[in-house]
């Protein structure tokens, strides 16, 4: 067993090994049409997923299908987008809200309970409501998210949880409300207990057949977010808030109040994403809707350049991120075809670490730090080697997987014995 | 433990009457070079301070004494042998133990376990042997000759403290070379006294002490050698008695320092603020109270010191001033013969009472945003162009206090965090400027600034204050109130236990006052 290489461990806990001082300032890196480096370096990796899913795909359907297959992209992109951006205000203000794949149940709900109550014929007979009713229903949902997120507010502020604990409640709490929610009024307004409610309203149909009433959706909100964030006062203070909490107090600025907004906006945009949900889907269903996506959120904010501790993120970033993680997640779909959706959060999880170490693969080239050091590198090279073996032999047979668990340890014993070379000289 | 150690080659086994001999050490990093063929020799036996202004390149030669660092370049010597640490605990095992400025305790953990942190001892079955530990510790504390309670959570105690449970580890490990940067800077006078002896105990036991520092004073009274570094280059090392502290700062900033005094009388104004029989309970503690009775004026063009000890409760008095503490003291606050009762700082901004806080990185200093960013966060709204944030007005608006307080900065686009402490506070006091203030509080301004930019920083508040402001200034060095203030207030334990003015402020009448029961 070797121990952890203290010099190496001593310098990547203190960052950046510039010198008190003396360093000369560093500028602010330059945009270019907008986007930063690792913005344009995203758009790439699109295009290079792409590229490869169309060839790689057996079916070719980018190629046969252009249009089908870009409009289930962009469906997908809208409604991941639509509440990434409320992550997005949320985590750079510095809190994170765990809650929004639940408030996206909840929120459905809540517009389908509204209406069910206002118009039950109706909803039973799978007949139109009438756009009085929807409207109702909407703002009933848009409503609900502005309390869910003065409650995360009041819970953050007031009884001073962490962001963490605070959503964490209300993420297993709002979809059990949405549940509980759902049964009793069906069974109060139907007389039988029902899991969910269908909603087939023309005005839902219309949204559902129509990609791009979501993209526009999509597109006003990131331009307004985008406006938020970068020029409006609000906007800064939300920065400000995210980078020194304190010190934001200290100057003058009413903290308590910017983190109202922020928790607000998550929610909010988070109930949007529900009625669309809703509307794709012709149904209400508290149990299943918008389950684990508030992770998905996260990390298309994180792949697009949001930093966990606040502070730091761009609208164009998670708009990037949103595009790339659906890129992904739909070229697996595309190739291994037949219950993809089993293998969406592996390859979110895998998306997420490499598009995180990618922004450090500039230190690991110029011999910084280590990907494989000490012990832990040791264990992690045959660890790696059987997931991408398990991985490889799930989708390619047997022969494949051994063959491609073989090939991945020995890259992997290389990379470590020219990284302990490097070292060593 | 490690078998990947140094090259320890033995070359001379002799006993060479250096400690330490660092020769030819040459540093880089990207885009700057912070050490360029610096040579340090100490004795054995001896303190030697080491002094330069901030980015001089202390710190990264103490990094890479004490192995966190490689040179690029250079010879490192120790007890006569030639030596390549690949990490601190190569250089621990050398028997040197650098107490880093920035305390390195986990501040959850009692005393003991971070003394003995990553050198646990094991008793039976392997696990922890915590008795064995704190008795140790225990002997420790009585050599430095201090009461620290082993069992004690971290955290709880006080900076002074902390830093003895540094040196506390240090001796722990044996270490016949021990290294403090900058000691003191968050030190109250009495710790720091603390500190001389426990030094000059150590010293008496046959340690090698390395002590960088800004403080001349502290230097002279306790350094035998001193070495002046500027800009990553070897200066000059001198013996103390041959040199004075004139001229070490000379070296220091490369320039003579004339002893700036603001003696010129300012104009006094009218009576900005008034306030009487204030008070803050502290139920908690046994004293009751952080602040007793407090009484005092401000006026326009003067400028108040509020000396003390720390514990006495300075900060806590500004923050009652700006609405930043709790909302339960007692007493009246007039600004110009209106009551007010600040409940957020956003209050006494809108009042024109702006305040520059204490812990500049931790209080006062927004790392995401750039120089104009930093300096305009205050007084955004009057960068708004029809409703929206103009960068362009932003920068016009941030660019006039940045002129103003003379921040060197490359732009306004520079990040916040790559200028100098002295730079960085000039921003932060350029923010609130933009803010139109009539009083100015600023809570120890200069701590952990070099020598030029506090001259500087001296310059920019008698100005201000010749425009009419009215400052309430704190500090830990007294000889910058005597620089600074026409009257100075002294708290002792929350009480105001003197107000004192310029001509007949010594530095023996306010620690007279300071200590006052």
């Amino acid at each position: 067993m070797t121990p952890p290489n203290d010099a190496h461990s001593r310098r990547s806990s203190e960052g950046s090994p510039a010198p008190q001082g003396s360093a000369a300032p560093r500028l602010r890196r330059t945009a270019w049409l907008g986007l930063r480096p690792a913005e344009w370096a995203l758009v790439a990796a699109i295009v290079v997923a792409v590229l490869l899913t169309g060839i790689v795909d057996s079916n070719h359907s980018y190629f046969r299908l252009p249009w089908q297959s870009l409009t289930d992209i962009l469906r997908n992109t809208a409604l991941l987008g639509i509440f990434a951006l409320g992550a997005t205000v949320v985590i750079i203000a510095g809190g994170i809200d765990l809650s929004s794949g639940s408030m996206i149940a909840l929120s459905g709900t809540i517009a389908a309970t509204t209406m069910l109550a206002l118009a039950p014929k109706e909803i039973m007979a799978f007949k139109p409501v009438g756009p009085a009713v929807v409207g109702v229903g909407v703002l009933a949902a848009l409503l609900t998210g502005f309390l869910v997120g003065t409650l995360h507010t009041w819970l953050i502020t007031a009884v001073r949880l962490p962001p963490f604990i605070a959503t964490l409640a209300t993420l297993v709490g709002l979809r059990s409300f949405a549940r509980a929610l759902c049964e009793s009024c069906t069974l109060g307004v139907v007389g039988t207990k029902s899991a969910q409610i269908n909603v087939s309203d023309p005005i839902f149909k219309a949204i559902r057949d129509n990609v791009w009433i979501p993209v526009a959706v999509f597109a006003l909100l990131a331009v307004f977010t985008w406006l938020l964030l970068t020029r409006t006062v609000l906007g800064r203070h939300i920065h400000a808030l995210g980078g020194n909490e304190q010190a934001a107090r200290l100057a003058g600025i009413r903290t308590e109040n910017v983190k109202w907004f922020a928790y607000c906006f998550g929610a909010m945009t988070a109930a949007l994403a529900g009625l669309f949900y809703v509307a794709n889907e012709s149904v209400a269903a508290p149990v299943n809707q918008g389950r684990g996506h508030e992770l998905n959120a996260i990390a298309a904010a994180v792949v697009g350049g949001c930093s966990l501790s606040g502070g730091v993120g761009t609208v164009p970033g998670t708009v990037l991120g949103a595009i790339f993680l659906r890129v992904v997640i739909d070229a697996v779909s595309k190739i291994i075809k037949t219950g993809a959706d089993v293998y969406e959060g592996l390859i979110v999880g895998v998306v997420v670490v490499i598009a995180v170490t990618f922004s450090q693969l500039g230190a690991l080239a110029k011999g910084g730090t280590r990907l494989l050091p000490g012990a832990i590198g040791l264990c992690a090279i045959p660890t790696l080697s059987l997931l991408t073996g398990a991985l490889a032999a799930m989708t390619a047979g047997r022969n494949g997987g051994i063959a491609t668990g073989v090939g991945a340890l020995f890259l992997l014993g290389l990379l470590r014995v020219w990284e302990s070379r490097r070292s060593t000289t | 433990m490690s078998q990947r150690t140094s090259g320890c080659i033995p070359s001379d086994m002799s006993t060479s009457p250096f400690a330490v001999r660092m020769l030819g050490i040459t540093k880089r990093f990207p885009g700057v070079v912070a050490l360029d063929d610096v040579t340090l020799e100490v004795r054995r036996g001896e303190v030697h301070a080491i002094c330069g202004e901030n980015g001089a390149g202390k710190s990264t030669l103490m990094k890479i004494l004490s192995g966190v660092y490689h040179p690029d370049a250079g010879v490192l010597e120790v007890d006569g042998r030639d030596t390549r640490f690949t990490g601190t605990r190569d250089a621990e095992r050398a028997g040197i133990a650098i107490i880093h400025q920035e305390l390195a305790l986990v501040e959850d953990l009692p005393v003991a376990a971070n003394v003995f942190l990553g050198r646990e001892r094991r008793g039976a079955l392997g696990l922890l042997d915590d008795s064995s530990m704190a008795e140790e510790c225990s002997s420790l504390f009585s050599q430095l000759d201090c009461a620290v309670d082993p069992g004690d959570r971290t955290g709880n105690l006080r900076v002074g403290d902390q830093q003895l449970v540094e040196i506390a580890k240090a001796l722990s490990l044996d270490a016949s070379i021990v290294v403090m940067d900058e000691p003191t800077s968050a030190l109250t006078e009495v710790e720091s006294a603390r500190l001389e002896r426990t030094i000059q105990r150590l010293v008496a036991q046959g340690k090698t002490i390395l002590y960088i520092s800004h403080k001349m004073d502290e230097v002279f009274r306790l350094a035998d050698r001193i070495t002046v570094l500027r800009d990553g280059r070897h200066v000059k090392t001198v013996d103390t008695t041959a040199t004075s502290p004139r001229e070490i700062t000379g070296w220091m900033v490369g320039r003579d320092i004339a002893g700036h005094d603001f003696h010129g009388s300012r104009p006094r104004g009218d009576k900005l603020l008034e306030v009487r029989g204030l008070s803050l309970p502290w139920p908690e503690h046994p004293r009751g109270y952080r602040l007793n009775d407090i009484s005092f004026d401000l006026h326009a063009g003067e400028i108040v010191g509020i000396a003390g000890l720390m514990g006495a409760g300075r900060t806590e008095l500004l923050e009652v001033l700006f609405g930043a503490g709790d909302d339960t003291w007692t007493g009246s606050i007039e600004l110009r013969g209106r009551p007010v009762r600040f409940r957020h700082p956003r209050e006494a901004c809108e009042a024109r009472v702006a305040m520059v806080t204490e812990d500049r990185k931790r209080l006062g200093l927004f790392p995401d945003l750039d120089v104009a960013g930093n300096v305009s966060l205050c007084a955004l709204r009057e960068a708004l162009r029809n409703g929206l944030l103009s960068r362009t007005a932003e920068e016009q608006l941030a660019a006039g206090p940045v002129r103003d307080t003379g921040v060197k900065t490359p732009g306004l686009h520079a990040t916040i965090t790559g200028l100098s402490g002295g730079n960085q506070q000039k921003c932060i006091i350029g923010r609130w400027l933009l803010t139109k203030p009539e009083v100015l509080l600023l809570d120890d301004p200069t701590r952990g600034i070099d020598v030029g930019a506090k001259a500087e920083l001296y310059t920019l508040i008698d100005g201000l204050c010749r425009q009419g402001l009215g400052v309430i200034l704190t500090s830990s060095e007294l000889p910058e109130l005597l620089t600074l203030a026409d009257r100075i207030l002294v708290l002792a334990e929350g009480r105001l236990t003197a107000e004192l003015a310029r001509a007949e402020a010594t530095e023996a009448r306010i620690m007279e006052a300071a200590t006052a029961g």
